[in-house]
């Protein structure tokens, strides 16, 4: 994506992004493939947090076609949607601090713990990032027989590298002093501009799908919502850095109260007629998917609406008066990833 | 000078330095960028190879790879930054979507044969191909670079 | 899910009929956390102010459903709440029905000012014309785009085999 700016001397007038370069249109190939062929090519927007697209296009399918989930299979999907969620924070964090900073470490930091959570998501699904793990009805496979093992193992791990994180990060004048202050979000601005996910949480509104409108197994696992009240890049940094701890708490308690029982329940492959939508906290935002059904095994209409798309419009509200040199930052803070927000 | 230079032993001198210094522009167009990030980190190791992440402009390097979908909205920007790279320069074709479509082939919004517009090296096939396709991908591309000449007529 | 109805769409469903009577058609109550109601064109506007005096302060999409058969567009906005903690759960779908061979409808962005890129993508995904929007430029497509609207219907793809 593209940022047309206007500046005068250092500081920025008015900033006007120029999106749009990698539309495929999803939309539109989605509604001449069968519901089943969707999946691999819908989860593909954002790949780093594939699975919550996945549950999102999965979701409406499901309740209009009146099936339920059985309870195992709502928990494997949470155990891997948290997985994902942690991964692809620790992109967002490499990214912000990493390269857009100028301190390649916590780059390194960043994909290196990553590669771990691939690999436990790996011993699950069999792919590194494209999952395409959830059917309408439930998941495909279940839980291999050491699984157990190696994610308490990996997240005993991850808990020691975030205190390293913290000290080199969190209580480090050179990272913190160029976050805090840049790119200040009032509450009532970010109410009235509709953004999502952690730059809402940051602006010190507490909303989260997973518990306002609890899904899967959100409504049987206890986490709490990390809310930052200063609504700067660096309150958007650390509400990332938060929910790491959250969803780590997350799977521990998933893990250990997964019950037996089966994974799936048929479904047809017709989606009836009607229409519905969901919603799912992803790692940037609540998604949205509405999905027209009218009989066949072709969806009529599938209507994408994602974290990225939603935040777009806090972008260039949020460069009127930055200095040039803060613009990777309050960019960087987004977290916008461009596949998604063009789908 | 050409005749000097360009034969052996400065041929593989040259050669030898332009394979252990292989800098590639950051043009992320789509999602295989995650995968390419993930081959810049610290369990693939590109550095070995003298593969720097952090580059400064498109005309200090000298490696193009393009992942994921070119559309036809970015097409005319890939272009520039092929462009303005010096001599001498290669291309990689990284994910099904460059090399031809891939899932989204029948879209009216991409470009399906991107070696028409940019002369590709190395095509590697994937979506997204795992780290170590990539890496295979530039050893085969080293291989390529050690065996030309170094003033191609 | 359970089929007793909740009694905030119960409640919402009721203020709305009262303070704006013909102005809306159907208004249903769907199941917990899910309403739709239609509005009249004409009076779309006074519709929205009325949803967000009782609390839905922001848009979540818009969609456009083109229904080629029936010769109408649909849009669809959807409306949640940030501020009030009893309509956090609910999503209500504020639906208009458009002639597809002209369809244009008032915009809703200074109500809702979270509304203003959604109605730019519907309208160069289907071609519909939101009056007294501030910008309504071309956002995801290439510039030099002359076809016609993509999401529409006439515009058809060859099926995979």
């Amino acid at each position: 994506m593209r940022i047309i700016v206007r500046t005068d001397g250092d500081l920025i007038v008015e900033a006007t992004p120029d999106v749009g370069y990698v539309h495929r249109g999803c939309e539109k190939i989605a509604e001449s493939r069968n519901i089943i062929k969707n999946i691999p090519m819908l989860e593909r927007p954002n790949i780093a947090d594939s699975s919550h697209l996945n549950w999102s296009y999965i979701q409406p399918i499901e309740e209009l076609q009146g099936v339920e989930v059985p309870e195992r299979g709502r928990y494997i999907r949470t155990i891997l949607c948290e997985i994902n969620r942690i991964a692809s924070h620790l992109y967002g964090m490499a990214i912000m601090a990493g390269i857009f900073s100028g301190h390649t470490t916590m780059y390194m930091f960043g994909f290196g713990d990553r590669e771990l959570l691939l690999d436990l998501a790996e011993m699950l699904t069999g792919a590194r990032m494209t999952f395409s793990f959830f059917v309408p009805g439930g998941v495909r496979r279940d839980l291999p027989k050491d699984f157990k093992e190696k994610l308490l193992e990996t997240v005993d791990y991850l808990e020691r590298r975030l205190v390293a994180i913290d000290r080199i990060f969190v209580n480090n004048p050179v990272f913190v002093e160029r976050g805090r202050g840049v790119g200040i979000l009032r509450k009532e601005d970010a109410i009235k501009l509709g953004v999502v996910g952690p730059v809402l949480r940051a602006s010190g509104v507490r909303c989260d799908v997973r518990k306002d409108a609890p899904y899967g197994a959100y409504d049987k696992v206890d986490f709490e919502i990390p809310t930052f009240k200063e609504g700067d890049s660096l309150s958007r940094w650390l509400v990332r850095f938060e929910e790491i701890k959250q969803s780590i708490s997350i799977l521990r308690q998933a893990i250990r109260d997964i019950p037996k029982g089966p994974i799936a329940r048929k479904s047809p492959i017709v989606i009836p007629r009607g229409e519905a939508i969901s919603r799912i906290e992803s790692s940037r935002g609540e998604i949205n998917h509405y999905i027209v059904g009218n009989g066949s095994d072709k969806p009529y209409r599938v209507k994408m609406n994602t974290g990225s798309f939603k935040n777009l419009l806090a972008l260039p509200f949020l460069l009127r008066g930055v200095r040039i040199g803060d613009l990777p930052i309050v960019y960087g803070g987004l977290d916008y990833w461009p596949v998604e927000a063009d789908r | 000078m050409e005749r000097v230079v360009g034969s052996a032993p400065l041929k593989h001198l040259v050669n030898w330095s332009r394979i252990y210094s292989l800098w590639p522009v950051h043009l992320m167009t789509a999602c295989c960028g995650a995968e390419l990030g993930a081959m810049m980190s610290g369990r693939y190791d590109p550095e070995r190879f003298g593969m720097q992440a952090a580059v400064g402009s498109m005309r200090q390097s000298d490696l193009l790879i393009i992942e994921g979908t070119v559309t036809k909205k970015m097409l005319k920007r890939v272009k520039v930054v092929w462009e303005q790279m010096p001599n001498p320069k290669y291309a990689i074709a990284m994910g099904d979507c460059a090399c031809s479509g891939g899932l989204f082939h029948d879209s009216y919004s991409i470009v399906n044969e991107l070696e028409k517009a940019i002369p590709i090296d190395v095509f590697v096939p994937g979506c997204p191909p795992r780290p170590e396709a990539l890496l295979n991908a530039v050893i085969k591309l080293r291989e390529k670079i050690r065996r030309e000449e170094v003033y191609p007529k | 899910m359970t089929a007793t109805l909740s009694t905030q769409e119960q409640r919402i469903a009721t203020a709305v009929k009262e303070q704006l009577g013909s102005a809306v058609e159907d208004v249903r109550v769907d199941r917990k956390g899910r309403m739709s109601l239609v509005a009249r064109n004409e009076t779309i506007t006074e519709v929205a102010a009325c949803l967000q005096r009782l609390g839905f302060d922001h848009t979540i999409a818009v969609s456009g459903v083109d229904y080629l058969t029936e010769k109408r567009i649909e849009v669809v906005y959807f409306l949640s709440s940030y501020s009030r903690d009893d309509l956090k759960h609910l999503v209500l779908s504020l639906k208009a029905q458009l002639d597809r061979e002209k369809p244009s409808l008032p915009t809703l962005t200074p109500i809702w000012e979270s509304a203003n890129l959604f109605e730019r993508e519907a309208h160069e995904m289907f071609g519909v014309n939101f009056e007294g929007h501030p910008n309504l430029q071309k956002l995801l497509l290439q510039d030099n785009w002359d076809g016609p609207p993509p999401m529409r219907k006439d515009l058809t793809f060859p099926e995979l085999a």
